[in-house]
């Protein structure tokens, strides 16, 4: 690919893309938090939604966690515990594993998405965009896992240097992944643009993920009355 | 002890009429925006029948309200891990069809279309989707006065333990009027299941509120309701339920379901109680003991001792006073005349019920069954005992029993009284009434003054978050203000 696009995808593009996403992060919580939530459609039709929600959900967590730990953990440190091949072999199973259940949950709910009258109706060209643009990105990082397969050690652990590269402001990123396949970029500058629109999506759900939960003490929330408030 | 007060309900379902006046005004009142066309935050349920949504009594399906595992109290959909692994998907949430799909009729068709060849109509259109819909399979009241087929109706959990079959007899029915709103529970299902912490308690008057600015539609406390009282909203996509009228209340005003009552059949009034001895009663380990373990949370507002502990606990004076004037202390503990609706879910209800009493069955008229001394025995009423014991006692059939009788005596009295002219203390026999305490049942049960019915104490003023700068607000928005939903959807921040 030619040096001048392959710099401006993969050296510059991500940065921008990083900027975009926690600007808009940051301004949509201070901004509008409250219209952050959830945006189910299961009280409609549930009919897809159990298999498809749970096997999209708990897949694509995985496959993050996966993207994760695989790309910015340092050499140095997976090499206390692993070889890079060791580690190549164990993205390729998880990824595969993971991946396939995420897609598979996300066609039961495009499909349902499409299919079922009232939920097409009550849906919005983004709603059904944004399932499209997900299931794209996503075969296509289940197309890499073979490239990954098939091709050498060193391939697979530049994507790793790429990535630690890029967080860590070096200039040469780009230049570590420009003989990768296509596939490969195509997943990354699709991804790319996911994490742009991403604050302006139902995506920010995931930052109102209830986690507090675990941490209230019992289940009752009471809220204090008969108080005299300061004037 | 930690004194609280609530603000709590009684329905006497012996004089509701069914008429739905109550659900209707508060329709309008609450529920007439998109979204919310199916949702009935009071709805009037004809009994026997699955009532709505269907067969919403059956807690193995639902999962409602609370269970003991071990002794500790969870809700019965699971404990907090529970919960949240069913998060991207509830296995127990129930769907727009277990209520009804929500439809219109487009009248104007009837204007604007051409001459009909056959009688005009006008066909029903899906709320949810714009079209045509074949069918109206479906409605908020579809069981109304004992509408559709027994087989169907007696599906419903209040006949467990009971030989049912006698009852299809058309000779043998009988029906009864049960009105629902949300019970504002003392150990709410639905604070505990809501994993954003949205919805909240108040002190002060027990109401449950959703504070639809933190809802972020996980959707748990839909099914975590064993009474089917929170409703999701599917065009905001949060969750909503009865208010208990709270501005009105705040005000000293009843409810505008109570306000509105033709039958004067509810009443509303403080009732003080021991927020410490919850988690106990709730965790009582026989289900059909749940009805006297709440009891034993009420507090005396007449005892000496307690008034003390409530002043010194900073409870204000005008709430002491109501809860001393409480028509409901008087139903509930006072005479036991007032139940809780399905105790056994252990959520503590505070909108009670007095059962309704019903014509003695035919064999009593014509002489071949006995009386049970003066009165008529309870036994014989159409509306067989025990029905009324699953619903109010978790089966205990001896409070109930004797409510019905208190109401008997108290009729009978009062009839030789004001026709007679007669007072014949000879019927009050078997029961704990006095002539005094029997003017007084009449004068709240049968008389209802308004002033007697709601005893409602205004909350105060020093105690209040300034809401000036809330002033002019919209109430349920989808929580941006109160712009429309379309004009959030334009918002570059506003999702897509």
């Amino acid at each position: 690919m030619d040096n001048y696009i392959n710099n401006l995808f993969f050296t510059y593009l991500p940065h921008i893309a990083m900027t975009l996403f926690w600007f808009g992060v940051i301004t949509r919580i201070v901004k509008t938090s409250k219209s952050i939530q959830a945006e189910s459609s299961q009280f409609l039709s549930k009919k897809g939604q159990r298999w498809g929600g749970n096997l999209f959900h708990y897949g694509i967590i995985m496959v993050f966690i996966g993207h994760f730990t695989g790309l910015f953990t340092p050499e140095h440190f997976y090499h206390l515990f692993m070889t890079t091949a060791t580690k190549k072999i164990l993205a390729v199973m998880m990824g595969s594993v993971f991946g396939t259940v995420a897609v598979a949950g996300i066609t039961i709910l495009l499909v349902r998405r499409l299919k079922d009258k009232r939920i097409r109706i009550n849906s919005s060209p983004t709603d059904i965009l944004l399932i499209a643009l997900l299931l794209i990105e996503m075969g296509l990082g289940l197309a890499s896992i073979f490239i990954s397969a098939e091709s050498s050690v060193e391939n697979y652990a530049a994507l790793g240097i790429w990535a630690q590269k890029v967080i860590t402001f070096q200039p040469d990123s780009g230049a570590v992944i420009i003989s990768h396949s296509i596939i490969y970029k195509l997943h990354i500058v699709t991804g790319l643009f996911i994490f742009m629109i991403f604050p302006y999506t139902k995506l920010m759900h995931m930052f109102v993920l209830p986690i507090a939960y675990f941490f209230r003490s019992g289940y009752q929330m009471v809220r204090r009355g008969f108080t005299k408030r300061p004037a | 002890m930690k004194i609280q007060t609530q603000i709590a309900m009684v329905l006497n379902l012996d004089k509701c009429i069914g008429c739905h006046t109550c659900s209707v005004t508060c329709k309008n009142v609450w529920t007439m925006r998109k979204g919310v066309e199916y949702a009935w935050f009071n709805n009037v349920e004809t009994k026997p029948g699955q009532g709505y949504p269907t067969d919403w009594e059956n807690q193995v399906k639902w999962k409602g309200g609370w269970t003991l595992d071990k002794s500790k109290l969870h809700p019965r959909m699971g404990n907090k891990v529970g919960i949240m692994k069913n998060i991207f998907s509830n296995p127990y949430l129930p769907q727009i069809d277990d209520y009804y799909e929500p439809f219109t009729f487009n009248y104007s068709l009837l204007h604007s279309s051409s001459k009909f060849v056959t009688p005009p109509s006008s066909r029903p259109h899906s709320m949810i989707t714009g079209l045509l819909m074949e069918k109206i399979e479906k409605g908020p009241n579809w069981e109304d006065d004992l509408g559709g087929t027994f087989e169907e109706r007696s599906k419903e959990k209040n006949f467990d333990d009971i030989d049912k079959e006698i009852f299809s007899k058309f000779e043998n029915a009988f029906m009864m009027y049960l009105p629902r709103l949300c019970e504002h529970c003392l150990n709410p299902s639905c604070v505990a299941a809501c994993p954003s912490g949205a919805i909240y308690k108040r002190q002060e008057d027990g109401i449950v509120l959703i504070d639809q600015d933190r809802c972020r539609g996980w959707r748990q406390c839909v099914s975590a309701c064993p009474y089917k009282k929170i409703y999701f909203n599917w065009k905001t996509k949060r969750s909503e339920k009865c208010t208990l009228c709270y501005p009105k209340i705040e005000n000293g005003e009843p409810t505008i379901c109570s306000e509105t009552c033709v039958g004067r059949i509810r009443y509303i009034g403080v009732m003080l109680y021991d927020a410490e001895k919850i988690k106990e009663s709730a965790s009582i380990a026989n289900p059909v003991d749940q009805y006297q373990a709440h009891l034993g949370i009420f507090l005396d507002p007449n005892s000496p001792e307690i008034i003390a502990e409530a002043r010194k606990q900073g409870i204000p004076d005008n709430f002491i006073e109501a809860a001393q004037k409480s028509p409901v202390y008087k139903m509930a503990v006072e005479w036991k005349v007032a139940f809780p609706l399905h105790p056994e879910y252990r959520t503590l209800p505070m909108v009670w019920y007095t059962p309704p009493l019903s014509p003695i069955q035919e064999g009593i008229e014509s002489g071949k069954l006995g009386l049970n001394g003066i009165i008529p025995d309870v036994d014989m009423m159409r509306i067989p005992v025990k029905y009324l014991a699953n619903m109010f006692t978790a089966g205990d059939e001896k409070p109930v029993r004797e409510a019905l009788v208190k109401m008997l005596a108290m009729r009978a009295f009062m009839r030789g009284k004001t026709i007679d002219n007669v007072e014949d203390e000879q019927v009050l026999q078997g029961t704990d009434l006095t002539p005094g305490r029997v003017e007084e049942m009449y004068r709240y049960m049968a008389i209802a003054d308004y002033e007697d019915r709601f005893v409602i104490p205004v909350s105060h003023r020093e105690y209040a978050f300034d809401v000036f700068g809330d002033k002019a607000e919209c109430g349920f928005s989808d929580g941006e203000g109160c712009s429309s939903m379309e004009i959030r959807l334009k918002n570059l921040f506003g999702g897509m």
